[in-house]
């Protein structure tokens, strides 16, 4: 079965008008913001965003605010929970006649991977099992990036972070596999989980559109390629996403119900074509190739396509 | 003791060059100590780097406030108030500016009465590297001419700190090479070591703390980051061509900021107050209609209002 978009056919469907408007701290180049910008192009005003603390911090730095809507900082481990308090300040008022029904605003977690897959996991998965309305978008630069880039759950074996640099005891600088916060996410059994890269605007779009039907969690997971922390020139942020979705290592899915759909089957190209524009990368190629670490690398792909059409 | 004060946009190599020169002093057997301003310095924002250089231990710590030599990897950080480059400098300071103008041209149009002295080091690294890029080993060569290091502990201290970038080994050499011919382009002026700063003591102030409903930082407005530019975090303007233009939208698509609207004939517009100059337009452009022209001083540079 192909995955058809029902909303976003042509890119001149994106939405003129801004929700995230110019002037925040984020570096130049950077693809978290660029997801969120066009997430926030269907998720429009109406938003009580609740940031985990991280590079999106920057967002709303005192006293500046990018957002017509509200905006709270949470501590990295508690966004989710948070969310549930503002979820469940708007149905009281709502229960009280204080806010009329058609106000009501959707409440969207704003977290890094370092909150993400680690230190708000339990608050995660706590809101999800507790069935909260809410948004959950994860803006995943594989790194603790705000601090300077250093290894989390999110990042791949073989870049190298501050904390897992390339050494004479690992070669390969991160040694750990990416941790399957998608499936981890799945096994709640949430409504809506989707991966989204921003190379990719009308899937993007798209799946922004279909989770507004589900009530419940709905939970997003955006490739935002770092220029800062992954060492490549901010131009090139685009270029990067679209090899990280052509080589297959980020591939495009939803799950309504636990239910997975590939969003979009790239023809795959060697994951090599993607490391090699990355500065974190490079000790894999200079001054000695690492043939064992890229090969590891590229399997892991094969593998995870393999059990996709199988 | 010598102490150079470095600042740059975060990604030019300010905090690099700090270290280079750190590490080259090292290794001609001085004590050394570097460090970068910690903050939420992003790419293309102000950043500031200290280096202090001694025969004898340092025990001074913390920002440089009264620099010796002052390193400032962007003349459009002069403008810009939230950089503060000038602060603490006097006549008897050293500066020196990565500038297309000549330390006359620039003494004339800044108030810094103390010695001068340019180079275009983002034009040799154009020129050099055939693209833009961090400008750490110019930064930290041209520093260590100034404060009288020798080219080959320079020539060491780039390979040290460039290793850890990640980057190839010819690229390294590449900078190198180009970094010992600004060491030796630069027109030196003397850098005189300053006696030992007198620090103020400082009166410990306790804070009265209001109950977080009162006492949070909060945000009663709607979309007014916009009062912040960014423009002046640019070192390349992205440039319509308009001929070439095929009014696809991609620039308005892919633009991280949202600087970029399209006009009613899907011509792009850029809001130049703010657009940050990451490039990514220039890349996706298929037609080639968005090209990538150097910020100049005395040109078209931003100002801060
Ligand atoms: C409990 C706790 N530990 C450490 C920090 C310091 N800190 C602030 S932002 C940050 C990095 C967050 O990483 P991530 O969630 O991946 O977001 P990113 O910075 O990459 O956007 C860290 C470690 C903190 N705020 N709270
Ligand atoms: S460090 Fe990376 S994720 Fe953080 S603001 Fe910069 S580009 Fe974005
Ligand atoms: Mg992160």
């Amino acid at each position: 079965m192909t995955w058809q978009r029902e909303t976003f056919k042509k890119i001149k469907q994106i939405p003129r008008e801004e929700h995230v408007l110019p002037g925040t701290a984020l570096c130049a180049g950077c693809g978290g913001l660029e997801a969120l910008r066009l997430a926030a192009k269907v998720l429009g005003d109406d938003v009580v965003y609740v940031n985990a603390a991280g590079c999106f911090t920057m967002l709303a730095a005192y006293p500046f605010t990018p957002f017509k809507g509200s905006w709270l900082y949470t501590t990295m481990g508690s966004a989710p929970a948070g969310a549930q308090g503002v979820r469940d300040a708007l149905d009281v008022l709502i229960a009280k006649g204080r806010l009329p029904k058609e106000e009501d605003l959707k409440v969207v977690v704003l977290g890094g991977d370092g909150s993400t897959y680690d230190m708000a996991l339990s608050s995660t998965s706590g809101a999800i099992t507790r069935k909260l309305d809410f948004y959950y978008f994860c803006y995943d630069n594989e790194a603790y990036g705000n601090t300077g880039a250093q290894l989390s759950p999110a990042t791949p074996y073989g870049a190298r972070t501050t904390t897992s640099p390339c050494s004479l005891q690992h070669p390969s600088g991160t040694t750990q596999e990416k941790k399957d916060i998608f499936e981890i996410w799945r096994a709640h059994k949430p409504p809506y989980i989707a991966t989204v890269a921003p190379r990719y605007p009308l899937d993007l779009e798209e799946k922004f559109a279909r989770a507004a039907k589900f009530t419940g969690p709905k939970l997003f997971l955006a490739l935002s390629a770092c220029p800062t922390g992954w060492l490549y020139d901010p131009g090139e942020t685009p270029e990067v996403a679209k090899l990280a979705v052509e080589t297959g290592l980020w591939p495009l899915k939803e799950a309504i119900n636990g239910e997975v759909t590939h969003t979009y089957i790239p023809k795959r190209k060697p994951v090599e074509e993607y490391l090699k524009l990355q500065g974190r990368f490079r000790h894999l190629f200079e001054p000695t190739r690492q043939d064992d670490a890229i090969r590891h690398i590229q399997a892991r792909v094969d593998e995870y396509w393999q059990q996709v059409k199988g | 003791m010598q102490a150079v004060r470095f600042h740059g946009r975060g990604g030019q190599g300010a905090k690099t060059a700090s270290r280079i020169l750190g590490t080259a002093a090292f290794l001609e057997g001085y004590q050394a100590q570097d460090s970068p301003i910690y903050g939420a310095e992003r790419r293309g924002a102000p950043v500031a780097a200290f280096t202090r250089i001694a025969k004898e231990p340092i025990r001074e710590r913390g920002l440089i406030a009264r620099p010796d030599l002052v390193v400032i990897a962007d003349a459009s950080l002069i403008d810009d108030p939230a950089a503060r480059v000038l602060d603490g400098i006097d006549e008897r300071t050293a500066v020196f500016v990565n500038s297309s103008l000549t330390a006359e041209q620039l003494g004339a149009q800044t108030s810094h009465a103390g010695r001068l002295t340019t180079l275009d080091l983002t034009d040799i690294a154009l020129q050099q590297f055939g693209k833009r890029g961090a400008i750490s080993a110019l930064l930290g060569a041209v520093a260590g001419r100034l404060v009288g290091l020798r080219r080959e502990s320079i020539h060491e201290a780039i390979a040290r700190e460039l290793a850890d970038f990640g980057l190839a080994a010819p690229v390294i050499e590449r900078n190198q090479t180009v970094a010992l011919q600004c060491y030796d382009a630069v027109r030196t002026v003397s850098v005189v070591a300053g006696a030992p700063q007198p620090i103020a003591p400082a009166q410990l102030q306790v804070p009265t703390y209001e109950p977080p409903t009162r006492g949070t930082a909060r945000i009663s407005a709607a979309a007014n980051s916009v009062l912040r530019e960014t423009g002046g975090w640019r070192t390349f303007r992205p440039v319509l061509v308009p001929d070439k233009c095929n009014g696809c939208w991609l620039c308005f698509a892919y633009c991280p900021d949202g600087v970029i609207s399209m006009n009613k004939d899907d011509r792009p517009v850029i809001d130049y107050d703010h657009c940050k100059g990451c490039q990514i337009c220039v890349h996706e452009c298929p037609t080639e209609a968005l090209v990538a022209e150097r910020e100049k001083e005395g040109a078209v540079a931003w100002k801060a209002k």
